[in-house]
C-alpha cells in the first residue's frame, strides 16, 4: 500500500511551494496544526488508506468547526477531536463493510492467542514499517485496533481511552492486555 | 583479476552481501505502543489537507464565540 507522503516537488502553488494556508480563524488554525499528525494518524491506520485518512481528517477538523459551540471544555481538546474523528472512521467502515458483505474474522481466535510478549518486535527496514503495522492491524478486530492506536498517544489517559471508548477503565486495561498480545503474534508472522 | 573467473565473481558477491548486512539495521521495540509511535512519526500529514480545510472553513459561518470565552478564562485562570 502507498504510505501518506508529506509534499510533492516545489511548484507555483501556495501548496507546492511549501506555504502555510491562511485561515479565516486563526485560532482553529492553531488547533489543526496541533491535532491534525494524531488525528490522521488515526484516520490512516484505522482506515488503511491514505486517500480516505485525508477525507476523513478533513471532515473531522470541518465537523469539529461547525461545533466549536459544543466544545464545553469538560474534556482536552485532543479527546474531544478524537471522539468526533472515532465515530466518523467507524461509520466509514461500517458503510463499507455493508457494501462489500466482508465478515469480520472470528474474535475468539485473537481471545485464546497465545503469544510471547516479552519478546522484543524486531525489525530490519523501518522504511517497510508503515506497511508491515497496517497489515498487522488489520488482522485485528476493530476494537482491539483502535484501543492499540489510542493508548499510543501519550497524551491520553486510560480514563479518558474508557470516556472515548464508552467502557470502564478497568475493562481498558483487561482489553489492551489481549489487544498487545494480537498485535504482537500478527507482527511476528512470517510476511 | 579476470572479472569472468569464478574467484572474482565469488568475491564480487560476497562483497555485496556484505554491504547489504552493513545496511541492514535490526530495529528492537518493547511494546506495540512503541512501534506505532515510531510509525506515527513517520507520518507526514499531507500538506495540502491543511489549506483543504482552511478552504471549507473559510465558506462556513462562524461558529458561536462561548467556547473561546471558556477556554480563554481557563487558561487565565490555569495561567
Amino acid at each position: 500500500m502507498k504510505e501518506a507522503q508529506a509534499t510533492g516537488p516545489a511548484g507555483d502553488d501556495p501548496v507546492s511551494a511549501g506555504h502555510g494556508p491562511t485561515w479565516a480563524s486563526p485560532e482553529f488554525g492553531a488547533i489543526y496544526e496541533e491535532h491534525s499528525r494524531q488525528i490522521f494518524y488515526l484516520a490512516l491506520r484505522f482506515l488503511g488508506d491514505p486517500a480516505q485518512a485525508e477525507d476523513a481528517t478533513h471532515d473531522v477538523f470541518l465537523k469539529a468547526y461547525r461545533k466549536l459551540g459544543e466544545f464545553r471544555g469538560d474534556s482536552a481538546m485532543r479527546t474531544w477531536l478524537y471522539r468526533i474523528a472515532i465515530n466518523h472512521c467507524k461509520n466509514l467502515r461500517q458503510t463499507w463493510y455493508q457494501r462489500n458483505m466482508v465478515s469480520n474474522a472470528d474474535d475468539s481466535i485473537w481471545e485464546s492467542a497465545v503469544s510471547r510478549t516479552e519478546t522484543p518486535l524486531r525489525v530490519l527496514e523501518i522504511k517497510e514499517l508503515g506497511e508491515r503495522i497496517q497489515k498487522t492491524l488489520d488482522a485485528l478486530p476493530e476494537e482491539y485496533r483502535l484501543l492499540l492506536l489510542l493508548v499510543a498517544d501519550e497524551q491520553l489517559s486510560y480514563e479518558e481511552m474508557a470516556a472515548l471508548t464508552g467502557q470502564s477503565s478497568d475493562a481498558i486495561r483487561g482489553k489492551l492486555h489481549r489487544a498487545r498480545k494480537s498485535f504482537v503474534l500478527q507482527f511476528q508472522k512470517p510476511a | 583479476m579476470n572479472p569472468k573467473s569464478p574467484k572474482f565473481q565469488h568475491q564480487q558477491k560476497q562483497e555485496t552481501t556484505e554491504q547489504a548486512a552493513a545496511l541492514q539495521t535490526t530495529h528492537e521495540f518493547a511494546s506495540p505502543e512503541e512501534i506505532l509511535r515510531r510509525d506515527a512519526a513517520q507520518v507526514e500529514v499531507p500538506a495540502a489537507l491543511a489549506h483543504r480545510v482552511a478552504e471549507s472553513i473559510a465558506k462556513e459561518p462562524k461558529p458561536s464565540r462561548s467556547w473561546w470565552r471558556k477556554l480563554f478564562s481557563r487558561g487565565e485562570a490555569n495561567g
